[in-house]
């Protein structure tokens, strides 16, 4: 009896662990319908940046370096890199018995053919623009020579903006958005309905990169389990929200704060905070009084509360942060950080009545995404009370970028940068070389970017780093507000989701 | 009638030269352009001059619309600069999606609309009459934008009868197709039937105070004799003239419904070449709509000779 009953509470045990783990394993199978509030202008990877894009193109294609979860690039078609002692030649190895979606295997001449095409018609040519070369030196190897020194090729082949994804020889000869949609990911293309959808299935031939040894960043192992992935256009938020509470779709891309908070405490949903998503920058035009003016700019730097500005344009999702890199970069660095966030309007005054501004009205110009406008009306009632008048002009994207591209017209612009802090240290001093952000040139800004470029030894690097972060603080050339993120939503069904800057969908498998 | 087709044909020409001409000068009014439209905020200048001269857009404004209308005669409305692909194409694409959508609003809205105007007639000053003005004038006062996501909760969420959204061809799925797009056929139609419903009621009447139905009612006809046989069809002139001004709304109005609803239509296309500065996109989509309303009110010119005999088309 006693017997019995040791061997049924035993058997009752396994039974139980084997439940428990049967909940929680891995299961092939399903069919996750994600809502993306834009249509990808184009599949064709290497040819644009948007957002909605990468979240699709990034389960299909891959690239030959990849970032990991801190952004750090690591091989992903190569198996590594040799690179020459005068820092001018990379020799990539190019992993052998990889498979396209259509069956043929991966080999240099993909590569080369690839990497040709984004030289001419990539959508981010500043990443390819130190190539002087590139050649296949064997089956599977691919040799690339720069022009001149470039301490972040490796950044720059990694970088998931408009990736420098890897076609089939065939494919890459062809025209901007004129491929066929084959990649060696994970997932492979099965159909485009303009303004509706686009359908991925799990590619079964799938070779994970055997160094991977788990989900890790836009690198690592990426296991498939879900048969299907569809993402669906759907610019209504309203509409998502409704679409994920009655079924149709299993994820949201992005939520609001309420919503987040409604669904949170519902067992049916899953919230996934992705912080910091981008940060908020306040650009100033360099180019016409009184943004050219340095103690203008510091008076409103000094001025300026922004944990204010930060609470109240992305209430329920933001973190107060000086650095213009996102935690858990290599690179972050907090120097300047006594001038952010100073809120000291005595401080202001003083520095007001320093510069050349006296009196008169400032433009800030801002596009219609409510958090944009939100930063721009705190930022006017704020410097009201310095004696700074802030006349706000909404418009469209395409409206506020024609003016905020050219030195007339503004003084103020405001917009998010999600990809560049992710990307490093050079995509964030990018905007302000050559003047080109800031509308006026800025010699020291440009010097450090060229030094950042050629200096290899990486304490060095980061200092330079430092240099150009100090440097944006104490010119004010412009101003971060704070880092924002987004709300994702899930079915809880949806299981092992990890938040990360698109929504992964390899690693993760749905509880039946 | 052949005279009358020759003269409405050359009218109809003579529009759409008109048309294509002010939609071409507004379009290039709006400030923005499709290269800073496409590319982030740290796009370099070069980049940007670079796309412009891709896209053809640096070209002379003159060289640009005497391109587009060579172009538009022989019948080609040009290639899209974000879709990769023709504009025709595009269109014709999504033309199914609209039309099916718009029809079925439109079937609602006269299914509705019209016996709710003869009855409030009827019953001019009881209280069919005004249950049926006041829901009208409920169903005008409502936002469809509104409707439409109130529908969807009902709907959708709570009730769980029917998607939130999306839409399945006609040709894949008859069933798909009828329950993606009754919620949005309803939210359309809806606030088109107190429309049609004020315009029904007021043209009926009219014609049920003229001597010929005071004539039928000595003769001792019955009422619904009267009203159906002798009323409606002298009514009809006014409604068909609303049914086709509401046609032509609806048409526009799925521009809205079609982005609370993910329905890949005409309307999502031009809201979307807009917010991209995608103009051939945009031309060719405001060239197409003028068409569609010119056949609308051509049909219902046709139709005014159909409900009665005394229109003489010539």
């Amino acid at each position: 009896m006693k017997k019995h009953s040791i061997l049924g509470h035993a058997l009752a045990a396994i039974m139980l662990l084997s439940m428990q783990a049967g909940a929680s394993a891995q299961q092939k199978g399903g069919d996750v319908v994600i809502g993306i509030s834009q249509a990808p202008p184009s599949l064709d990877a290497q040819i644009t940046s948007a957002q909605a894009s990468r979240n699709v193109t990034l389960h299909v294609f891959e690239t030959l370096y990849a970032r990991d979860e801190n952004a750090k690039p690591v091989p992903e078609l190569a198996e590594g890199v040799t690179i020459s002692p005068d820092g001018k030649t990379y020799v990539f190895p190019i992993r052998k018995g990889v498979k396209f979606h259509n069956g043929k295997e991966l080999d240099a001449n993909d590569v080369v053919a690839s990497l040709e095409r984004y030289r001419k018609i990539g959508a981010s040519l500043a990443l390819v623009s130190a190539i002087d070369s590139i050649k296949a030196t064997g089956p599977h190897e691919v040799t690339i020579t720069l022009k001149q020194v470039q301490a972040t090729f490796l950044d720059n082949l990694s970088s998931p903006r408009a990736p420098l994804a890897i076609y089939p020889a065939s494919e890459a000869a062809k025209e901007a958005g004129k491929i066929e949609i084959i990649g060696t990911g994970p997932y492979k293309f099965v159909e485009y309905k303009p303004d509706s959808h686009v359908k991925l299935a799990r590619f079964d031939g799938y070779v994970p990169n055997p160094n991977g040894t788990g989900r890790d960043g836009f690198a690592g192992k990426k296991e498939a389990f879900l048969d299907t992935v569809t993402f669906r256009f759907m610019p209504e938020g309203g509409a998502r929200t409704a679409a994920l509470e009655s079924g149709q779709i299993q994820f949201n891309e992005t939520a609001d704060g309420p919503t987040a908070k409604r669904l949170g405490s519902d067992p049916r949903f899953s919230i996934h905070k992705v912080v910091p998503f981008g940060l908020q920058v306040i650009k100033f035009n360099h180019a016409e009084a009184p943004g050219n003016d340095k103690n203008f700019r510091l008076a409103v730097q000094a001025a300026l509360n922004m944990d204010d500005i930060m609470s109240i344009a992305y209430s329920d999702i933001n973190q107060m942060d000086p650095s213009w890199l996102y935690p858990g970069a290599p690179f972050y660095s907090t120097a300047g950080a006594a001038k952010y966030n100073k809120a000291d309007l005595a401080e202001a005054k003083a520095l007001l009545a320093k510069s050349s501004y006296k009196g008169g009205k400032t433009t800030f110009i801002v596009d219609n995404l409510r958090a944009n406008v939100d930063t721009a009306t705190v930022l006017q009632e704020r410097l009201k009370e310095i004696g700074i008048t802030v006349d706000i002009s909404i418009a469209d994207w395409p409206t506020v970028s024609k003016i905020g591209f050219t030195p007339q017209g503004w003084t103020f612009w405001t917009h998010g940068f999600g990809i560049e802090p992710f990307e490093g240290p050079a995509s964030v001093m990018a905007p302000w070389v050559n003047g080109l952000s800031q509308q006026a040139k800025d010699p020291v800004i440009d010097e450090l970017a060229a030094s950042l470029g050629s200096e290899m030894d990486e304490a060095k690097r980061k200092a330079l780093f430092e240099r150009f972060q100090t440097h944006m603080y104490d010119n004010a050339v412009a101003m971060k507000a704070g880092n924002y993120g987004v709300f994702q939503i899930s079915t809880a069904k949806l299981k092992n989701f990890k938040p990360y800057r698109i929504p992964r969908m390899w690693g993760v498998w749905l509880e039946r | 009638m052949a005279s009358f087709m020759i003269r409405r044909i050359a009218s109809a020409i003579l529009v759409l030269a008109l048309v294509s001409l002010m939609s071409f000068a507004l379009i290039w009014l709006v400030p923005g352009d499709t290269a800073a439209a496409f590319l982030d905020a740290s796009a370099t200048p070069e980049q940007v001059a670079a796309l412009r001269t891709a896209l053809g857009l640096d070209k002379a404004l003159p060289l640009q619309m005497a391109e587009w209308y060579g172009r538009v005669l022989s019948g080609d409305l040009g290639q899209s600069v974000l879709l990769n692909r023709s504009v025709a194409g595009a269109l014709l694409e999504r033309l199914p999606v609209t039309l099916s959508l718009a029809t079925f609003a439109l079937a609602i809205a006269i299914a509705l609309g019209v016996p709710a105007g003869v009855a409030a007639a009827v019953f001019h000053n009881r209280w069919p009459d005004q249950l049926f003005m006041t829901t009208a004038l409920l169903g005008l006062s409502v936002p469809d934008f509104w409707l439409g996501l109130v529908m969807v909760l009902v709907f959708a969420v709570s009730l769980g009868w029917l998607p939130s959204g999306g839409f399945t061809a006609f040709g894949t799925d008859p069933l798909g197709w009828l329950k993606t797009v009754i919620l949005p056929a309803f939210t359309l139609g809806l606030v088109q039937v107190g429309f049609i419903a004020r315009m029904a009621r007021a043209s009926m009447l009219e014609t049920l105070n003229q001597d010929f139905v005071r004539t039928a009612n000595a003769k001792g006809l019955s009422r619904a004799y009267i009203v159906l046989r002798h009323g409606l069809p002298n009514a009809m002139i006014p409604i068909l003239t609303v049914i086709g001004i509401v046609a032509g709304a609806l048409l526009g109005g799925a521009v809205i419904i079609e982005q609370v609803f993910s329905i890949p239509g005409i309307g999502r296309l031009i809201v979307g070449a807009i917010a991209s500065r995608d103009f051939p996109v945009l031309q060719g989509g405001l060239l197409f709509l003028a068409v569609v309303y010119l056949l609308i009110n051509l049909i219902v010119d046709l139709l005014y000779a159909v409900v009665d005999p005394r229109v003489r088309l010539s």
